[in-house]
């Protein structure tokens, strides 16, 4: 195929090369006798082709003019200058031809990759390039790219920054600084965490609507929020809104009427998904998607500190905010599937301050408890192990319990390791020392992950008895309850279909994989379920303590996953394989599954299953009701004890976000949210339940409540 | 006549016991045919949907279904031999309409080792087309009971 694009103008070269590759039939020999009109291959030619090839192959996700959609991040603008400005065209070629596009690259040339990178580049203002690209391209992107064309191709204003509404909480309610205490026993009234303890329960215990009145519920505001990806959980304290935006924009509103207090643009002003925020004392503190911490005065919305949770410009990024334990804000990372020195950590900073206080990196290097796991890889390939994802908090034992992504790449082949390389700490529960950031211990639920499904998500506390235990689903689906003092094993359950493991041992939790996903090879295709929507997501589940039910949302897709060469070069990386996305078998075509689990026998006790995927977290409350939101707009209200739907409304676009409950002078209201990116949960169902149609737009925050 | 009449009585009785045993015996399958694995890029060229519904008497397997919306005419329809989402050989041909929509048909013989993969969810039906050789749609069998909680 390389030697076709040598014969001919680059648009008709990527045109023929991918047309034969769709018949198969034609050989390379049978067109070589044309070889004598090869015209000179320029940078110029290979924008014109790389226009075309992206058209084909990559439109569809990140946009015709590299703008972003729901199904793919932008190329294109400063955020992405910011990212990949600094690096080469060789390593955006080696991270393009690894991981795009996911559905596979197998009828797609090195030179068609170049004509995409050549294409990307001119798109970004390069314009000091003439000589055609190779695949050792390795001049800085930035320092071709003069300020002229930067500043036209700019493809927006600059953002606001700062306080762009001045206003004062006080003016609506006296101001009640936010204590331990009070984050440890929380106001009933109020949700002023994510999941509203530090349990992760995301249960509320107002009964005000309940399973006789939610049949009454009616809309009493609605708020429309900024555009982007977005997956919020609002808080509320003392009668006020705290609303995260994407473009990481906070907002302050009035809890009861809707009213907008202030709001502040932290930026950087992007699509990009953000999930929560948290509160300390009188502070907003919030993670930025460009991974800085930074707190803002809740009253005012003004900014009090800011410091770094790690470099942007080295692929780092957060899509979480941090949870508050006694004082210590505690944050994850995301975007550390690069192969540069730096790993991913989970860091503590100081609440009033925000001075470092410690850092738990989350990969074992060489020489280090667990370094060993890692198949002999020199550190700077030791990727992944993000915790993107906020944790929770066990005040009595002062450990913080987090997951952690799996290693990247996706493939045991492609990370040039093999399924007994298990890499720790990926993919495991991890109990940190909130005083000292030293690992009390850690369980790794899936050693080597082979599939992109990730163990990260939330860590739900229950205490039974004298008992504590620690609960968690990955993207396997598998409930997982595990001791939190010691970490043992105690006992697990499918809630979903899987056949990625064919034995899971009942006394010690060791899973086993199938034998063709020990050994999958580069490009060899492997099907498994569930597929990298998960099983469960980042969509959070509750824990109902009344019934000592577990109430998860689901997702009944499988996947095929090909490998992908990743070289192991200083600065490359990635994740490196690609996917098809299809029914799970026997679910009718189920996407969307809400399961109730008894946190004692492990059983399930009722499920919930609609062809829509859910796409909000689960909510309990002491009404003895369930909330959760799905791509189709709907937002539903089910029967803690029997999963019957009891209410159900229809918003403006898919319901996305985690609902929250609250309650202003005895009266208690739900919130939730509408948004739209998500990544994999959106992109699967996007590509399977292709009938069901929402906006691409309407991001808003709704508040139900029952007639006066 | 009397003896006739008996005679009869019995043969009458004894039909009605084997078409009741033959009832009884009788093991009904559903599966649900949707679009092979896909991706953003493939979502428009594999489409369509379907339902067979699979009769087993004995050894006897009885195929009746209908499919949908597909991309092109179909070429091939088959049931194949690999556990849930997970591919396997061709183990027996189907009849299908010729179009992008239509029927799906076929008496089977099975052995008794595809009787136990039936009952194991361990078969599929798989159509396949002009433009999607590979196969557009999909649907593993399981128990038409399966579907109704």
């Amino acid at each position: 195929m390389k030697l076709l694009v040598d014969i001919r103008r680059p648009g008709l070269a990527l045109l023929l090369s991918l047309g034969l590759a769709a018949c198969g039939s034609e050989s390379p020999s049978s067109v070589s006798t044309t070889q004598s009109a090869a015209p000179v291959v320029t940078f110029a030619s290979q924008v014109e082709a790389g226009a075309e090839a992206y058209a084909t192959n990559c439109a569809i996700c990140h946009g015709a003019n590299l703008e972003g959609s729901t199904l793919g991040p932008l190329l294109s603008g400063f955020s992405w200058v910011r990212r990949w400005g600094t690096q080469t065209p060789t390593l955006l070629l080696g991270n393009i031809q690894a991981s795009m596009p996911p559905g596979g690259n197998e009828n797609i040339t090195e030179e068609d990759y170049l004509n995409i990178v050549a294409h990307m580049l001119q798109v970004n203002g390069v314009d000091g390039v003439t000589e055609a690209l190779t695949a050792s391209s390795n001049f800085v992107i930035e320092d071709s790219i003069s300020r002229m064309v930067a500043q036209r191709n700019r493809p927006e204003p600059p953002a606001p920054e700062g306080l762009t509404v001045s206003g004062n909480t006080e003016d609506f309610i006296p101001f009640i600084p936010l204590t331990d205490a009070m984050l440890r026993d929380p106001n009933p009234a109020d949700w002023p965490m994510m999941r509203r303890n530090f349990y992760a329960h995301s249960y509320s215990p107002l009964d005000q609507i309940n399973t006789e009145t939610v049949k009454n519920l009616q809309l009493e505001w609605v708020w429309n929020m900024h555009e982007g990806d977005s997956e919020p959980a609002p808080l509320v304290y003392n009668g006020i809104v705290y609303l995260i935006n994407p473009g990481n924009v906070i907002q302050a509103l009035d809890g009861k009427t809707g009213e907008l207090i202030w709001e502040h643009w932290t930026g950087p002003a992007n699509r990009q998904d953000m999930r929560n925020i948290a509160m300390y004392n009188d502070k907003i503190i919030q993670a930025t998607t460009d991974a800085r911490l930074v707190a803002l005065d809740a009253r005012t919305g003004e900014q009090r500190w800011e410091t770094a949770i790690a470099d942007n410009t080295k692929g780092f990024s957060n899509s979480s905010g941090p949870i508050v334990a006694d004082g210590k804000i505690i944050n994850g990372l995301g975007g550390c599937s690069r192969y540069i020195p730096e790993d991913c950590y989970i860091s503590a900073y100081n609440a009033n301050t925000g001075e470092l206080l410690w850092q738990f990196e989350t990969i074992a290097e060489m020489g280090e408890p667990g370094g060993d796991t890692w198949g002999g890889l020199d550190n700077v390939f030791r990727a992944g192990g993000e915790t993107w994802i906020t944790g929770s908090y066990d005040p009595d034992l002062r450990l913080t319990y987090w997951g952690t992504a799996q290693q990247k790449p996706w493939v045991p082949v492609s990370r040039h390791m093999t399924i007994y390389d298990v890499g720790l700490f990926t993919n495991s529960t991890v109990a940190v020392n909130v005083d000292t950031g030293q690992l009390d211990w850690y369980f790794q639920h899936v050693p080597a992950e082979a599939l992109d499904l990730d163990e990260v998500f939330e860590r739900v506390l229950v205490n039974r008895g004298d008992d504590k235990f620690v609960f968690s689903i990955g993207k396997h689906g598998i409930l997982w309850k595990n001791d939190r003092i010691t970490g043992e094993f105690i006992g697990f359950k499918e809630t979903v279909f899987q056949n990625a493991f064919t034995n899971i041992d009942p006394e010690s939790g060791a899973v086993t994989y199938r034998e063709d996903i020990q050994n999958a090879q580069l490009n060899e295709w492997t099907s498994a379920c569930p597929s990298s929507a998960g099983g469960k997501d980042w969509h959070s589940m509750t824990y109902h303590p009344p019934s000592g039910l577990i109430i998860a949302p689901l997702s009944q897709t499988c996947l095929e996953n090909a490998a992908r060469e990743i070289a192991l070069v200083q600065g490359g990386g990635g994740v490196g394989a690609s996917r098809k996305f299809f029914e799970m078998p026997g679910t009718n075509g189920n996407l969307g599954k809400v399961g109730a689990y008894d946190v004692d026998t492990m059983e399930e006790v009722w499920s919930h299953q609609q062809r829509a995927s859910l796409h909000t977290g689960t909510i309990s409350t002491g009404g003895n009701l369930v909330f959760v939101g799905d791509l189709d707009r709907r937002f539903k209200a089910l029967d803690v004890s029997t999963g019957e739907t009891l209410w159900e409304t229809r918003l403006g676009t898919s319901v996305q976000g985690h609902p929250v409950s609250f309650a202003i002078e005895g009266k208690q209201y739900i919130a939730v949210t509408t948004a739209l990116g998500g990544t994999s949960p959106r992109t699967v169902p996007g590509v399977i339940a292709t009938e069901i149609s929402y906006p691409r737009w309407g991001n808003a925050i709704y508040v139900f409540s029952l007639p006066d | 006549m009397k003896l006739g009449r008996l005679f009869s009585l019995f043969l009458f009785s004894l039909s009605i016991t084997l078409v009741s045993m033959n009832v009884q015996a009788q093991e009904v399958y559903r599966a649900r045919l949707s679009p092979m694995p896909t991706t953003p890029q493939t979502v428009t060229d594999i489409t369509g949907e379907g339902e067979v519904i699979l009769t087993l008497n004995g050894n006897a397997l009885s195929v009746e279904g209908n499919f949908s919306g597909m991309s092109s005419a179909t070429t091939m329809g088959h049931i194949h031999n690999g556990p849930p989402a997970q591919p396997g050989p061709v183990v027996h041909r189907l009849e299908v309409t010729a179009a992008s929509s239509g029927n799906i048909s076929a008496e089977l013989e099975l052995t008794d080792e595809q009787v136990t993969a039936l009952r194991n969810n361990e078969l599929y039906v798989q159509i396949h087309s002009e433009n999607n050789a590979p196969g557009e749609l999909r649907g593993w069998i399981f128990l038409s009971s399966h579907f109704d909680s």
